[in-house]
């Protein structure tokens, strides 16, 4: 589904943050990326996402055969590609519920369907706010303004759970949660995710992990990913840290 | 000292006059006035050209008075190359007043109001239309508020020309507050020039001052607000804030900030920020599947909604919002 292959990228400086990363998701797995503090696992999602403040040095990203790379950033949304950063831009003056129903309908478009008219998008945004228990608050605000992180971070799950993607890289989505909402928002990608879609968890934590469960643990250091495994892996981490990889 | 007289005392603009140190002055057409000045008020103490003008021209004096108590919505509307409205808002009345653009396509037009707010009264004085077909047009205000009033003053100026708003307002009574919000939406050659003036003359008055372009092609924007706080006015709260979004490599933006204080215990800000917009916002909604130049217009209407959002609502916020939605 997603093949990521010996993508490097850098910053306007020139320095190289990923230094060939190479990562195969298939339909229906879940993957959890893990890695200490500045090992480029935000500027993954980034360039794959196409983000202006990176530049691809070489490799290659397809989804479903397709070359990412070579899209617009919102091609790339709308061909099932969907990116959660750490910290959800804040966009006062643009409602919420209007900015969602523009991105769905972008998408329809994209996709050469008919736009949604307002009954069916009510039912749908009402389903899936009740699925992440938002309320009625999130309807009436601006994109992301005067939110909580905890707030933020289940507004990117509900555009997740409208838009449907095929592909989901989430970072670090459970920070700035507490117990309940990390609960929620689990719950939530757990509901989205199914056979003929794919997560990518970014995180630094077992606790996320508890709830979403990954079928592969990858740990990225110094730009490229230096080891996977299975869920242990990240149990592994979790007690002994990342030095002991390089270590051995 | 009649107006006619007054403007032949203090010429015509030029460059190097504070009030018009950023309007492009040589496209002011040498004015022709009639034989007499029908209005003899003494206009002596009047500095500003485009104030003096339409009196000079004999413009038909229209007069409007709001009871006290009364309640009222209207429109105001000069059908002439030159206006003079006069308003008398009663005490405690409340009123919403839509300025309509003079549809007559003529070189040069120029309004002037007059505007009394008594004392606990509130009026919202607005104007969105597009003024297109008069190259040049000059609106000024003269706004005299008694104690406890408040005044909203909001306008959208887009279209084709160049046009100048000046306003002198007076805060002359304990507790009065003016609030004023200009939102320019400009493209092509267009050209809007703000001359803002308010003197706090008693304590505890308030002032608020919150401008944004949106400037787009070869347009160009300035703003000249001056504040003046009295010596005898302690309390008084005013802020200035000017906000510009250059959508193209060619516009531009002046901004001149003015505050004369004479008293130690007032709280005065003023800033000014110019940029394009923000790239984080773009990639966000872009990140969603929303091509880029619809991203774009949401962003600028955004910046523009922001602006009327601490309106409290009525009919005049909704037609600004109405407005905004359309661009």
């Amino acid at each position: 589904m997603l093949s990521i292959k010996d993508l490097k990228a850098s910053i306007e400086d020139g320095t190289q943050i990923l230094k060939g990363i190479n990562l195969e998701v298939k339909a229906g797995e879940v993957h959890a990326i893990m890695g200490p503090n500045g090992s480029g696992k935000s500027t993954l999602s980034k360039v794959i996402a196409g983000h202006p403040a990176y530049h691809v040095d070489g490799g290659s990203v397809t989804l479903d055969g397709k070359d990412l790379l070579q899209m617009e950033i919102n091609e790339r949304a709308n061909s099932g590609l969907f990116i959660s950063t750490q910290y959800p831009t804040e966009i006062p003056g643009v409602n919420n519920v209007e900015f969602l129903k523009m991105a769905l309908n972008s998408k329809r478009v994209f996709l050469e369907q008919p736009e949604i008219d307002d009954a069916e998008f009510k039912k749908l945004i009402d389903e899936k706010m009740a699925l992440l228990e938002m309320d009625e608050r999130y309807r009436d605000r601006g994109v992301n303004e005067g939110y909580s992180g905890g707030e933020k971070k289940r507004n990117e799950i509900l555009q997740m759970a409208i838009l449907d993607p095929k592909v989901s890289l989430l970072d670090e989505t459970d920070s700035g949660l507490d117990i309940d909402a990390l609960r929620i928002v689990a719950g939530g990608i757990n509901h989205i995710m199914g056979p003929d879609k794919a997560v990518i968890l970014v995180t630094h934590y077992q606790r996320l992990l508890d709830y979403v469960k990954p079928d592969f643990v990858h740990v990225l250091r110094h730009g490229k990913i230096i080891l996977s495994g299975g869920p242990e892996l990240a149990l592994e981490l979790e007690e002994k840290g990342y030095d002991w990889i390089e270590e051995n | 000292m009649d107006a006619q007289t007054r403007l032949k005392q203090i010429g015509m603009p030029r460059r190097n006059n504070e009030l018009w140190t950023f309007f492009p002055v040589a496209k002011i057409p040498t004015p022709a006035f009639p034989e007499a000045c029908a209005d003899t008020t003494d206009y002596s103490d009047e500095t500003d050209f485009a104030a003096l003008l339409p009196i000079a021209y004999n413009a038909r004096p229209m007069q409007r008075d709001i009871a006290d108590n009364a309640s009222e919505m209207a429109m105001l509307k000069c059908n002439n190359d030159f206006g003079h409205t006069v308003l008398n808002i009663g005490k405690n009345a409340k009123a919403s007043l839509e300025i309509l653009d003079n549809k007559v396509a003529h070189e040069i037009c120029a309004e002037r109001f007059d505007i009394h707010v008594g004392e606990n009264a509130q009026v919202h004085i607005f104007f969105a239309n597009p003024a297109d077909g008069v190259p040049l047009r000059f609106r000024h205000f003269r706004i005299v508020q008694e104690a406890g009033s408040k005044v909203f003053f909001s306008e959208i100026e887009r279209g084709s020309g160049i046009k100048r708003t000046s306003l002198d307002a007076f805060l002359k009574g304990c507790g009065a507050r003016l609030e004023i919000r200009s939102l320019n939406v400009l493209d092509s050659d267009d050209s809007v020039h703000h001359r803002i003036t308010i003197r706090h003359e008693a304590p505890e008055t308030e002032s608020v001052q919150f401008a944004r372009n949106l400037l787009n092609g070869k347009s160009n924007a300035s703003y000249d607000g001056s504040v003046v706080v009295g010596a005898d006015c302690s309390k008084v709260f005013s802020s200035q804030l000017v906000n510009t979004i250059l959508l193209s490599e060619d516009s531009s933006v002046s901004v001149k900030p003015v505050l004369k204080i004479y008293h130690d215990d007032v709280e005065c800000t003023h800033g000014n920020t110019c940029g394009e917009l923000d790239s984080e916002q773009l990639f966000y909604l872009t990140s969603r599947g929303i091509p880029e130049k619809t991203a774009k217009e949401m962003l600028t209407r955004a910046f523009a909604k922001e602006l009327f959002m601490p309106l409290e609502d009525s009919p005049a916020k909704k037609r600004l919002e109405q407005v905004v939605d359309s661009l």
